[in-house]
């Protein structure tokens, strides 16, 4: 069946195209209609805008951590709403099911879950695919595991052992690239450290933080998997940690690296407070460094839960536990840290995050390497995306939240004297183009021929939350799944991963290390495609 | 189109061999036209693999029922304490590898799996673990057992109760005062306590089914004094019959564990109200179905099934007692006659178990229900 979205002003970046058309889509995909076939439905878009289904490069919604979240916080969708949070007053709106139609109310297609632990891979998989409507990909854990420690331990960080060890781990999480967090940081905090920077030795294994990072760099470089490995960095939350994220995007010596939740290490230590803005240094290094690309992780006030794999940051994050409860799941390689927050615009330290996750995506040269996240829940509810759009394309819209906002908050942060506003180009690259093309999934997050027809499609209105908190018409795979901001079709999405291949030996090697450590079989924890339905994995290529 | 339904899709299922096609069976008819006229239907046991359990909530919000597990008690416990205050579980490849101090509580663990303690100390170097120290067990209130080779092991039972005796260790780790009259008792506490302190990483391990609430509070609060200055952490036993794994599904499901109504808009948990026990015994609720199929496992029945109340009986073994109207449809047992997605021990996590003996002449749980929530889908529409 041909579909034709009719007049429309279509805004696809990747084809430098801004400008009233046609859209048309069969069997799933988008086409050309050369042959200017009669369309079978015909969709009459004039007035409104048509862009690419989002892509979200970085968002908690499935797995062990994010399961500890809910299991700490079913109440989390009532405080949040009690708060006047967009989202409905039950357990449930944190559930699986409503997450797939949240996204797709505001057009969201594609959603990548960051943090699937290894040996809990099923379990991620199992959550992902009881999400309805969006494709999902996931990207797997590593560098505080043993196995890769012990392998790093003597000293060659190049090793072929490493490299298949990644491979093999990808594959066998059906995962699509790698996540470090706070590399070695988690196994120190096993040896009691609260504390672990970039250069410190992890106990016992005697590498660094660096050094787990440039090997994990080298290993994903040489197999070929087109995300780099997606970092999150040592010293979270920290004032001064810019000096961190600066020392880190140098170390990266011009290879691929994504920096994750970025907004958490602008932190300065300057003013009376110790703490201020480093948007700007960390914006002058990212901008510098073309190697490297972002996600924000922007904050917004208001109840939420973190939820990460950085156990020992979370460890500390515990005494501002708001409410005054916390979950630490000690695991293999990082465990997960829970710890509920509410981000007060009374605070003058939210107050000031806030407005650093603003600068940094304001401050960006190139919006193909700053990408926005909320890194979802820890920053905000995914469910504040539109509110967030609203800030970045409407400085006056900047102007009235900052009015109200802590005057020491302002002193240190440099917001208001920003004046620039993203453009309906700017933003469909840092939500569909970029994260797409970053990901290597080159059919999507763009509206060229033969690109999966995923479309969302939005009436133009100056306040940019009610333009995007309900898209007009949402097309997943040629589907029509959303109709004025509500759910008309409940399909179910497909996920994406790597296969790069990898020496079978290294399967009797991890083997045999699992049963000598664990008393377990890998076996028990691989992704199959047999318990799956039918056509749920795509694999997607890689270059080597 | 509802914007919280809770489920409604199988996320790990439909192998192929069952299609939407196929003829009705009478069997599965019958059982839906029972549920069906129910107003307040239970499923319980709950028995079964991942699959299994997500098709279990699809049908009980579909049919505006409640969820609960054979195991319910425990894990509706463990899951209030952990919304209450939190929780630090370790897990059992941590434990295995780098605690230096084990205490077990309580009498279930060791009676659950007496090969517990040469699992957790399997008497071959682990993987690097921080402190000097040697590693030990501590038995508190757990009986008497034989200690792993050259792994010192303190028995402390007497004549006190298990809470007490957790009341009384977290008084000699804090070194607080308090008197007890069984002095070789109070010796050994006392150096539990201070081993304790300088442990580099103390495990508590318990099974939430024996522990009242306020006692796993005690032993969580003693944990969070621990990692002021050291590291500590707790690992409870698995409940059984996949009652973690079930209970995981629920959570990703609708955010509540098991024992959730979903009678009303919003799914409402409640480990009382929602227990199948009492719900059968009140007459609250007014239909029964329940899930036994898991390879090795028996769910122990409810008191009073299947006498009086109407029951589609899902089982893998052969069926006992069951009344004249009630539906017995046999099943697969996951695990042997299918392949299932489990709560394994060892990962602390869901794995997949391989079929042993893969029959597949058989349903499975998921398919039953999917089906049966696809007849009364049907029968409303009609």
């Amino acid at each position: 069946m041909l579909i034709q979205l009719k007049g429309g002003r279509i805004i696809d970046p990747a084809h430098n195209r801004d400008a009233v058309g046609d859209l048309f889509i069969e069997n799933g995909r988008i086409v050309d209609n050369a042959d200017v076939r009669k369309p079978d439905e015909v969709h009459d878009v004039s007035g409104k805008i048509v862009m690419a289904g989002a892509v979200d490069v970085h968002s908690h919604i499935a797995g062990t951590n994010v399961t500890l979240g809910r299991q700490l916080m079913p109440e989390l969708p009532l405080l949040a709403a009690e708060g006047g949070q967009p989202i409905l007053p039950s357990p449930a709106a944190w559930g699986s099911y409503a997450t797939g139609v949240r996204y797709a109310e505001m057009g969201y297609t594609t959603v990548i879950e960051p943090a699937m632990i290894p040996t809990h891979a099923i379990e991620a998989q199992a959550e992902l695919a009881a999400i309805p409507i969006i494709d999902v990909a996931g990207l797997v854990i590593l560098g505080n595991d043993d196995y890769t420690l012990n392998l790093l331990r003597k000293g060659d960080v190049k090793s072929d052992e490493l490299k298949d060890y990644v491979s093999w781990t990808l594959a066998h999480s059906k995962a699509i690239g790698l996540k470090v967090i706070n590399a070695g940081g988690s196994e120190a905090f096993k040896f009691n450290a609260r504390t672990f920077d970039l250069d410190e030795e992890v106990p016992d294994y005697g590498v660094t933080s660096r050094g787990i990072v440039e090997a994990m760099q080298g290993a994903v470089e040489d197999l070929g998997v087109p995300h780099p490995p997606h970092v999150h960095c040592n010293n979270l939350g920290i004032a001064g940690n810019v000096e961190t994220a600066v020392a880190t995007l140098e170390a990266t010596q011009g290879r691929p690296i994504h920096f994750a939740h970025i907004q958490f290490y602008g932190y300065g230590n300057e003013g009376d407070k110790g703490f201020s803005s480093g948007a700007a240094t960390l914006m002058e290094a990212v901008n510098k460094h073309k190697n490297a690309t972002v996600d924000v992780g922007q904050v917004m006030f208001g109840q939420t839960v973190t939820i990460s794999g950085d156990i020992l940051r979370q460890f500390d994050g515990r005494r501002a536990a708001s409410p005054k409860k916390w979950g630490l799941n000690q695991g293999e390689g990082n465990g997960t840290g829970v710890v509920p927050y509410n981000y007060k615009p009374k605070s003058f330290v939210n107050a000031l995050q806030w407005a650093i996750g603003l600068e940094i995506f304001l401050l960006a040269e190139d919006p193909w390497r700053v990408l926005f996240s909320t890194d979802h829940p820890n920053g905000a509810l995914f469910v504040r995306y539109p509110e967030i759009f609203h800030l970045l394309m409407d400085k006056d819209e900047r102007a009235r939240w900052l009015d109200g906002l802590p005057e020491a908050s302002r002193q240190v942060s440099n917001l208001a004297g920003i004046s620039r506003e993203l453009t309906l180009s700017e933003l469909a690259i840092i939500t569909r183009a970029a994260p797409a093309k970053l990901m290597g999934l080159a059919d999507r997050g763009h509206l060229g021929v033969g690109a999966v027809a995923d479309v969302a499609v939005y009436t133009e209105r100056k306040n940019k939350t009610k333009m995007f908190s309900a898209a007009d018409l949402v097309f997943k795979s040629g589907n029509l799944v959303v109709r004025k901001g509500n759910v008309v079709r409940v399909t179910w999405g497909r996920c994406y991963h790597v296969d790069p291949g990898f020496d079978r030996q290294i399967e009797k090697r991890v083997a045999a290390f699992y049963d000598r450590y664990y008393d377990a079989d890998p076996s028990w924890f691989g992704v199959s495609n047999a318990i799956h339905r039918p056509d749920r994995f795509a694999t997607i290529p890689c270059s080597s | 189109m509802p914007r919280l339904r809770v489920s409604g899709h199988l996320g790990i299922c439909a192998r192929g061999k069952f299609r939407e096609e196929d003829e009705l069976d009478s069997t599965l008819e019958r059982a839906a036209a029972l549920l069906a006229r129910a107003r307040l239907p239970v499923i319980g046991g709950l028995f079964t693999d991942i699959d299994g359990a997500s098709a279990a909530l699809a049908l009980a919000e579909k049919l505006g029922g409640v969820v609960d597990h054979a195991a319910g008690e425990g894990l509706a416990c463990a899951a209030r304490v952990m919304r209450e205050t939190g929780a630090t579980p370790a897990s059992f490849g941590e434990v295995r590898n780098r605690a230096d101090t084990i205490v077990i509580i309580g009498k279930n663990p060791l009676q659950r799996d007496p090969d517990l303690l040469s699992k957790l100390f399997p008497g071959k170097p682990g993987l690097p673990r921080p402190g000097k120290n040697n590693r030990e067990a501590v038995l508190l209130g757990a009986g008497k057992a034989t200690a792993p080779k050259g792994v010192p092991l303190t028995s402390i039972n007497g004549k006190t109760s298990v809470p007490e005796l957790v009341a009384l260790l977290a008084a000699a780790t804090r070194e607080g005062l308090f008197e007890m009259r069984d002095k070789a008792q109070r010796k050994k506490l006392d150096a539990a306590g201070k081993r304790l302190r300088e442990s580099a990483f103390a495990v508590f391990v318990y099974d939430p089914a024996e522990l009242e609430e306020p006692v796993m509070h005690t032993v969580l609060e003693m944990v969070r004094h621990l990692v002021k200055t050291t590291r500590a952490a707790t690992m409870s036993l698995a409940a059984p019959g996949n009652g973690d794994g079930v209970n995981l599904c629920a959570t990703w499901t609708c955010a509540l564990p098991v024992r959730t109504s979903f009678a009303r808009k919003v799914p409402e948990n409640n480990m009382w109200a929602y227990d199948t026990d009492r719900l059968l015994a009140s007459d609250e609720a007014d239909a029964l179905v329940w899930i036994d199929a898991l390879d090795g496992e028996t769910a122990g029945r409810p008191k009073g099934a299947f006498r009086g109340i109407p029951a589609v009986i899902v089982s893998s073994k052969p069926v006992r007692g069951a009344g004249r109207d009630d539906v017995v449809i046999e099943v697969g047992a996951a695990g042997a006659d299918h392949d299932a997605a489990l709560f394994l021990p060892p990962i602390a996590g869901i794995g997949v178990v391989k079929a042993t003996r893969a029959n597949k002449n058989k349903p499975t749980v998921a398919e039953v229900l999917t089906r049966i929530s696809k007849l009364i889908g049907k029968t409303r529409a009609a």
